[in-house]
């Protein structure tokens, strides 16, 4: 199945499936859009020309599937056990746990990453950003603070305590995505408007990211040097890896800035020194994979030209984009 | 370059010396003030102020600044790079005009750390092994002055501005100025080299000598004690006169003791150099500002014409600078000879050159006011032991046996370095009596005893007695210096100070940071911070690493068991 048109159908009924989800007033609605979620995404992973893809979509279909049964499951306890309508409950949590579940959200997470190295880089990319939509929103719905709390916890150690060991790109990035939907669930927590902020700004960073990965065909760490990268794609590698990381004049400090704005404000200070730590471990092991490319005695291998072909101007737009976004956007204010 | 720099220095010096007549003569003083920039309640303003001494001393410093260039145009030829050396000496004579004309602390503190920095540069400038740690050492003292200077800057602030001078009237008993008065003296201390920061100057002789000539006889040496008649009128009953005036009397007695066990022609003369830094120290803080400016002035004549004489030996003694090479030099080298003798006969104080007017008044004030015994003591004990040391060095270099070798070119007749040695030996026969007749416009009452009198004299007839008996070496001389060695060890190496700033400073710092780098750095903190923590996160991630590999049943069994505890937990 190698047909661009038939991805395009089953992409079209990817994105129009999250809005159903999203945009029901009832909870069978939503559940509906999870189920076409999961029916449509199938196709685009699998080739059956290739078994690791075929295995992945299996795993994916199964605890997709489980997930999806919980919640439907949940729904009808909710509505025919609990007529009243109060959050903290069993049923929030478990509720919660399948749609986290979904997302792929510790604790519920390891079929993520083993799932994510089974994906080519733009399936990685639907994956670990129009997935998260619908399971999110559908968490802003009804959610348990304290359970939800834990869960972030959870999130953040294990993405960043995950991915140190890691050499496959896509594993890295898959611990790092962890990492960060624990940021986002958070940001829900504060305000949908805020939540909607960091998804946008993450997408956009993750898709710099993967593809500048997908371009140069690169999935593994040891890949990263063999060929010859001219000056300005490591640049925006490493300005990608900063961003994504949190460092302060890239794009990707703004939403982290304002969670910890709130947070510092309503005095959650363990949690704030979690959301920190857990970055700095992070920021660690993107360093150690760029760092010695821009280090005046770095590796490089001769005899491998890399031809960029086209699209230079992309990349260094999505540079110029990344560092000076955040700075440029205080002067819609003045 | 050369050339240049002597015509513009001579003709400064002719402008100097004309503006100081007249200023003197009408008792003119004149302030000007340059206001930079003035914004809301802030200005910033840059003063000069322009009496005789300022006048007096910048005549002086040109005069022995562009001899000192003329005279190290054949000095230093071969030199590769004259020029830098030529602009270091320029920018060294502009630190101390700044220094001199300057009434606020901020332009003093631009030519005081000018002179410390300019200094250094050319402390190394033949860079061996030796002038590096005679630089550090030279650099490091001076900038103990430095930083007392800037804490002055920092108290002065109390009062306003930084012009120092308008406010000796009226805040004379303030504890601000108690505390100026202190650190001003520390500076000064520094700068010219008293007891205890006195272990650079005989370091900094690793300078060549046209550089030791213009800045360690006469400029940068002289700056502390210039602050100090600047200060004078604020310190006059401050304790901490009376500390100065016995650390420098000591500094003096100090010098004279260690000039006579030297045998290295230039530290000789450095140390006689920091004696009568003392005297015009100690001297100062007895009270006497305009006598202590006096010495100065002449002192700077004599001891610049003593340097460039050493110069000329030292080269031509193919660059041996032991005393105990040299000897009948007289026979040879007539010109360079005559200077050298009059230079160290002004230095003893012979009467009617240069030197006697101002050391014989200042040992006749001593006797006539009354001060304690100490102080009595240990001036004419300075005085004899002046004369000692002189006397030694004109018998070793002038009149015993030559020792160098047995073919040799005593050659004197660089007219050059002979040309400029002349002006200095026309300035160092009249510029006592020059000086007196100006500065003084009556002279001082003094009524002593007819034995007081002429203790100068007898002092110093003993002291060439004594010059003259020690430095007759023979064959079979017994070395009397082993005899009593460990005392002779005490006095010979400036009173172990030159260890005290070097070693004792340096020494039990250094271990303590091997100590504490070694165990800390890279020890325990490597273990708790660095690669510790490195360690425990990777030991988690491998944990990790093996809990997530793991069969797929189980994970999805995991899941549904979580649900059944929940559930469980619903239905309790």
């Amino acid at each position: 199945m190698n047909n661009n048109s038939n991805k395009m159908f089953f992409l079209f009924i990817l994105f129009f499936s999250t809005l159903i989800s999203i945009s029901s007033n009832s909870w069978f609605g939503c559940w509906i859009g999870l189920e076409i979620n999961l029916l449509s995404f199938i196709p685009l992973i699998s080739n059956s020309k290739n078994l690791l893809s075929v295995e992945t979509s299996l795993k994916y279909f199964l605890t997709q599937s489980l997930a999806s049964i919980n919640f439907l499951f949940m729904i009808l306890i909710k509505f025919s056990l609990l007529k009243n309508f109060n959050m903290n409950n069993i049923i929030s949590i478990m509720m919660n746990s399948s749609l986290l579940m979904k997302m792929g959200s510790a604790p519920f997470h390891f079929w993520f990453p083993n799932i994510v190295e089974g994906l080519s880089w733009m399936n990685n990319f639907m994956l670990m950003t129009w997935q998260k939509i619908s399971p999110m929103i559908l968490l802003s719905y009804y959610f348990n603070k304290n359970f939800l709390i834990f869960m972030i916890i959870t999130n953040l150690i294990i993405g960043s305590l995950g991915g140190l060991n890691q050499t496959s790109l896509r594993k890295l990035l898959a611990f790092s995505s962890i990492n960060n939907l624990g940021w986002m669930i958070f940001s829900i927590m504060i305000s949908e408007n805020l939540w909607l902020f960091y998804f946008l700004i993450y997408s956009m960073m993750i898709s710099m990211m993967i593809s500048l990965f997908f371009l140069m065909n690169m999935y593994f760490m040891n890949q990263l040097f063999i060929n010859n990268m001219n000056f300005f794609i490591k640049l925006n590698l490493l300005i990608n890896f900063l961003s994504l990381g949190g460092l302060p004049p890239f794009m990707g400090f703004m939403p982290k800035w304002i969670i910890i704005n709130f947070l510092l404000i309503n005095k959650f200070y363990f949690l704030t020194f979690i959301f920190m730590m857990t970055s700095l471990i992070i920021i660690y092991y993107y360093i150690r994979i760029i760092y010695s490319s821009f280090m005046f005695n770095y590796f490089k291998m001769k005899w491998v030209n890399l031809l960029m072909k086209n699209n230079m101007s992309l990349i260094n737009l999505s540079s110029f984009i990344s560092i000076s976004s955040m700075i440029l956007s205080t002067f819609i204010f003045m | 370059m050369c050339f240049n720099s002597f015509f513009f220095l001579f003709f400064f010096m002719l402008i100097n010396f004309f503006f100081f007549v007249y200023f003197i003569m009408n008792g003119l003083s004149v302030f000007f003030e340059w206001e930079i920039i003035s914004f809301n309640s802030m200005s910033i303003v840059m003063s000069i102020l322009l009496d005789w001494m300022s006048l007096l001393f910048m005549m002086f410093v040109s005069l022995i600044s562009s001899v000192v260039i003329f005279y190290s145009k054949s000095y230093m030829n071969s030199e590769l790079n004259l020029n830098r050396f030529i602009i270091l000496v320029l920018m060294f004579v502009f630190s101390m005009v700044l220094l001199i004309i300057s009434p606020n602390l901020i332009s003093i503190l631009l030519g005081w750390d000018g002179l410390g920095l300019i200094s250094y540069c050319l402390v190394i400038y033949y860079q061996n092994l030796k002038s590096y740690n005679a630089g550090m050492l030279t650099a490091l003292s001076n900038r103990i002055g430095d930083v007392m200077i800037l804490m002055i800057i920092c108290w002065v602030m109390n009062y306003g501005s930084w012009n120092y001078i308008f406010y000796f009237d009226f805040m004379k008993n303030d504890y601000v100025m108690f505390i100026i008065s202190f650190m001003i003296i520390i500076a000064a201390m520094t700068k010219s080299a008293q007891i205890p920061f006195s272990s650079w100057l005989p370091a900094a002789m690793a300078a060549p000598t046209p550089v030791s000539a213009l800045v360690h006889s006469s400029t940068l040496v002289t700056a502390g004690v210039y602050l100090l008649i600047r200060f004078n009128y604020l310190l006059i009953d401050m304790f901490f006169f009376k500390v100065l005036l016995f650390l420098s009397i000591l500094t003096m007695f100090m010098s004279g003791i260690s000039a006579n066990y030297e045998f290295d022609l230039k530290k000789i003369i450095a140390l006689s150099t920091l004696s009568q830094l003392g005297l015009m120290m100690s001297i100062l803080s007895l009270g006497f500002p305009d006598i202590a400016f006096f010495h100065l002035l002449t002192h700077a004549m004599f001891k610049a014409l003593l340097f460039m004489c050493a110069g000329v030996i030292i080269h031509m003694m193919n660059d041996i600078q032991d005393i105990r090479y040299m000897g009948g030099l007289s026979l040879y080298i007539p010109l360079t000879s005559l200077c050298l003798n009059i230079s160290n006969l002004s230095l003893c104080g012979i009467p009617f050159l240069s030197g006697f007017y101002s050391k014989d008044l200042i040992l006749e004030m001593v006797s006539f006011n009354s001060f304690n015994l100490m102080v009595f003591i240990l001036f004419y004990l300075s005085t004899g032991l002046t004369v000692f040391y002189t006397f030694r060095l004109i018998m070793y270099v002038m009149i015993n046996d030559f020792n160098l070798m047995m073919i040799y070119n005593l050659y004197d007749e660089d007219y050059i370095m002979l040309n400029s040695m002349f002006v200095l030996l026309f300035m160092s026969l009249l510029s006592g009596s020059f000086l007196s007749w100006f500065i003084f416009s009556y002279p001082y009452m003094i009524y002593l005893p007819f034995n007081l009198k002429l203790m100068v004299i007898y002092v110093s007839i003993l002291g060439s007695i004594l010059g003259f008996m020690v430095s007759n070496m023979g064959i079979y001389s017994l070395n009397k210096l082993l005899l009593s060695y460990n005392l002779s060890s005490f006095l010979c190496l400036m009173w172990f100070m030159p260890n005290l700033s070097t070693y004792g400073l340096s020494y039990i710092y250094l271990n303590f940071s091997q100590i504490l780098f070694k165990n800390i750095d890279m020890g325990w903190s490597e273990i708790y911070s660095g690669k510790g923590i490195f360690n425990i996160l990777k030991n988690y991630s491998v944990f990790y690493n093996i809990y997530q590999m793991n069969n797929f049943k189980i994970y999805l069994f995991s899941f549904i068991l979580w649900f059944m505890i929940l559930f469980i937990f619903f239905f309790i």
